[in-house]
């Protein structure tokens, strides 16, 4: 019985915590980054920017999206990203949906922190950032953070370099958190949920995702005590019965207390567990739908791990079953299969709070009043923008490259894409002029800029997806950014919206040098002219028409 | 726990502990899989590996849990303390502070579980010139307290296994002690009204007994 080669320390993934063979760093990546992790030759990065598939990549593990999918999925973002507070607020259910869908990762980042919340809350305070960035910190602290640098997703090229640009931004966002809670602290567990939002945006955003996530999200769970994590692991368990009585027996039966195997998950958004693609899909509904997703996510894992009679009979004990729960098999984590099943367990919101209750009342009784006193949690992105009312100005979208479209706004095609006639339906139950939501009849995106490879872009059919199909595909996602140039991880990493951030790894001086980046470019202001959708948004948004957006 | 079918004498929990950054899962992956890296990740909550040894003929296996070292962490860790046979205390000989919080560490076995095997283990041993933690004074702190030492370093694989293996040696020790002591107990209980057996089942209650 000795698989202990169990999850991570299988096959691939067994590298997240122990490779111990030889990777390489792309030297274009690392810039000047001083020392690297060891490696030395025979790299490979995965598409999501992982050294050797480290985070359990295979062409299994994720889905593949057409590019055109992919193409129309960008548009109805940015128009959602453009309204983000008339879709929230009347459109929740399709903001919702699309989020299930999953967020096109060109767009990931800049979604991720409009749903947290953490763009209002960064337009709010303008300059604290930079404020805490500028401060010393406390040196006890800095310690800690300093010793876990290189420790957070080591076989990702933006934190494979020692003392790198991924791992300095991880030092700054994290030593900014200390001061801004210095009651709080740092928490070990805070450094990979940074680490996830820096692969996909600059320092001074992840910083407020982080903020988000830390006080909305999951409140609690990072503090002294780690008490919130605690209650939440008595509520799975509780939860546990409820989905899978026999799953929920066996751990009884094991006295395998929630603690044992949920606080990874829970405190890292299962960020180290799962197969990247899905970890990217499960924060896309987190950051929606709040912990509820993460608490679906443990019972999905749990119900299907220990949820039959003849998986039970092989794991008798405790170290056998929690062997078991880290070696979650790929195909119950596979990104697909994973996001139908969370979509299906049947717990709400409202049944994580009812047993919230509950078990705060147990904990009171058993082990006395809470010792830290956490702010409400709140679930997901609405209740957040409930609770903190966002301005037009602090929803603005600020570009950092302005491009000017060098070709005359086209005619919009007639056709409709299939997709959009259920758009024109859901529409109806919108008043009149509150939100002209026209269903975008997805049209062609022109590249204003050839593709080296490809001079004659901008006339090309409308049905084509942007990038040319003929194209040897490395990567089927990589939507607006391919060229010969580009980095490995561009494709998941949006652009700085702060020049103070220019520097990250993967984003060399776009925004000084527009002209010099061979990337294709595009902003909404192009977009606006090609599209139907060009009036309705104007009329929203008059205070916008001036806003030019740009993204990869 | 153990079927008919069992491919072991022996069945151990051991529990690793110590700061953060000290080596707890390098010692861990040098002993269980023989290997070491420069790339971990932190440890957050609890992660585990097994082997299996040889001792004078008896197949004894481990189970070692490895735990987060922050002492955030610490209120959680009293769950994998549970049923725990020995306790393997490590600091970083070149971080002296690591090295004065053994104490804290001992007070938190203390606190969790009697009569568990404890060893400390100065771990990083491998450059004369960045020791700070003089192992004369280890040792002397290890008699004060009754817990042997041993320095390692789990990168260059140096005393790695032969302390893993003495520890294995001392906790297997204990448990035949107790066993044999246990004998003669319930030898003398059947002649004798034993006045300490409902204390006996007090303790077993309170699950604190770990060897």
């Amino acid at each position: 019985m000795a698989k202990i080669e169990n999850g991570r320390q299988s096959a691939d993934s067994r590298s997240i915590r122990t490779i111990s063979s030889s990777h390489m760093d792309d030297e274009s990546s690392l810039g000047s980054d001083s020392e690297i992790n060891g490696f030395t030759n025979d790299r490979h990065t995965d598409k999501y920017g992982f050294i050797g598939g480290a985070q359990q990549y295979s062409e299994e593990s994720a889905q593949d999206v057409p590019p055109e999918v992919l193409r129309q999925r960008e548009v109805k973002w940015l128009d959602m990203l453009s309204n983000w507070d008339k879709w929230m607020v009347k459109r929740h259910k399709k903001v919702r949906l699309r989020c299930q869908k999953g967020i096109p990762p060109s767009l990931r980042g800049r979604a991720w922190l409009y749903l947290s919340g953490g763009k209002v809350k960064r337009e709010q305070n303008r300059g604290k950032f930079e404020e805490l960035d500028s401060q010393a910190g406390d040196p006890k602290e800095l310690d800690v953070i300093e010793k876990d640098l290189h420790r957070q997703f080591p076989f990702h090229e933006m934190f494979v370099s020692r003392g790198g640009h991924g791992q300095q931004d991880l030092f700054r966002v994290l030593k900014a958190y200390t001061l801004y809670r210095p009651e709080e602290g740092y928490c070990q567990a805070q450094a990979p949920i940074a680490a996830v939002l820096l692969m996909h945006m600059p320092a001074e955003d992840a910083f407020w995702g982080l903020v988000q996530i830390c006080e909305k999200y999951l409140p609690g769970y990072y503090s002294a005590g780690l008490e919130a994590i605690q209650l939440d692991g008595e509520i799975l368990y509780a939860l546990t019965r409820r989905v899978s009585p026999l799953t929920y027996r066996h751990l009884e039966k094991h006295k395998i207390e929630p603690i044992l195997y949920m606080t990874e998950w829970f405190m890292c958004a299962f960020s180290r567990t799962l197969p990247w693609a899905s970890v990217l899909r499960v924060w896309d509904m987190f950051l929606c739908d709040g912990v509820k997703i993460i608490f679906r996510v443990g019972l999905v894992l749990l119900k299907c791990m220990l949820g039959t009679r003849e998986k039970l009979k092989t794991c008798q004990g405790q170290y056998e079953t929690m062997e078991l729960l880290r070696a979650i098999e790929p195909r119950y984590m596979q990104e697909g299969f994973l996001v139908r099943e969370v979509l299906d367990v049947p717990v709400s919101e409202r049944d994580v709070e009812s047993e919230h209750h509950v078990q705060l009342k147990r904990w009171r009784k058993n082990r006395g009043e809470l010792h830290w006193k956490s702010p409400p949690r709140m679930h997901g992105a609405r209740a957040i923008m409930a609770s903190e009312p966002p301005s037009r100005q602090d929803l603005r979208q600020n570009p950092t490259i302005i491009v000017e479209s060098p070709l005359p706004p086209p005619q919009p095609t007639p056709q409709l894409q299939k997709g959009e006639k259920k758009s024109k339906k859901g529409k109806k139950s919108i008043k009149k002029g509150s939100m002209k939501i026209t269903p975008p009849p997805v049209t062609e995106i022109p590249n204003p800029y050839n593709l080296p490879s490809d001079p004659k872009l901008p006339l090309r059919d409308p049905q084509l997806p942007l990038r040319d199909p003929q194209l040897p595909l490395r990567d089927p996602q990589p939507t607006l950014r391919d060229s010969p140039v580009q980095k490995p991880l561009v494709n998941d990493t949006p652009l700085p919206n702060t020049p103070k951030d220019s520097h990250l790894p993967h984003q060399p001086a776009l925004n000084d040098q527009p002209a010099l980046n061979h990337q294709p470019v595009f902003n909404d202001q192009s977009l606006l002219k090609e599209s139907p959708l060009e009036k309705s948004r104007l009329s929203l948004s008059s205070t916008e028409a001036d806003h030019q957006d740009t993204y990869l | 726990m153990a079927g008919p079918g069992k491919d072991y004498n022996h069945l151990f929990k051991l529990l690793i502990i110590g700061d953060s950054n000290v080596g707890k899962s390098s010692l861990l992956l040098r002993f269980a899989d023989n290997s070491f890296s420069g790339s971990y990740i932190t440890t957050i909550g609890v992660d585990f590996k097994i082997r299996t040894v040889d001792i004078d003929g008896e197949r004894v296996k481990l189970q070692i849990w490895d735990t987060a070292g922050q002492e955030r962490f610490r209120t959680i860790t009293s769950t994998y303390y549970r049923n725990t046979h020995g306790v393997i205390i490590v600091y970083d000989v070149t971080n002296p502070e690591s090295f004065v919080n053994v104490k804290r560490w001992l007070n938190e076995i203390t606190q969790n579980c009697d009569n568990v095997c404890k060893i400390l283990v100065g771990n990083k041993n491998d450059d004369p010139s960045k020791k700070q933690v003089d192992s004369q004074d280890a040792m002397r702190f290890g008699e004060s307290v009754g817990v042997r030492v041993f320095e390692t370093s789990a990168k260059e694989n140096i005393n790695v296994e032969e302390m893993f293996m003495a520890f294995t040696h001392m906790v297997l020790r204990t448990k035949k002690q107790s066993q044999s002591r246990a004998e003669r107990e319930r030898e003398r209980e059947k002649e004798t009204v034993d006045i300490n057996s409902h204390r006996h089942r007090e303790r077993r209650k309170r699950g604190k007994k770990c060897c």
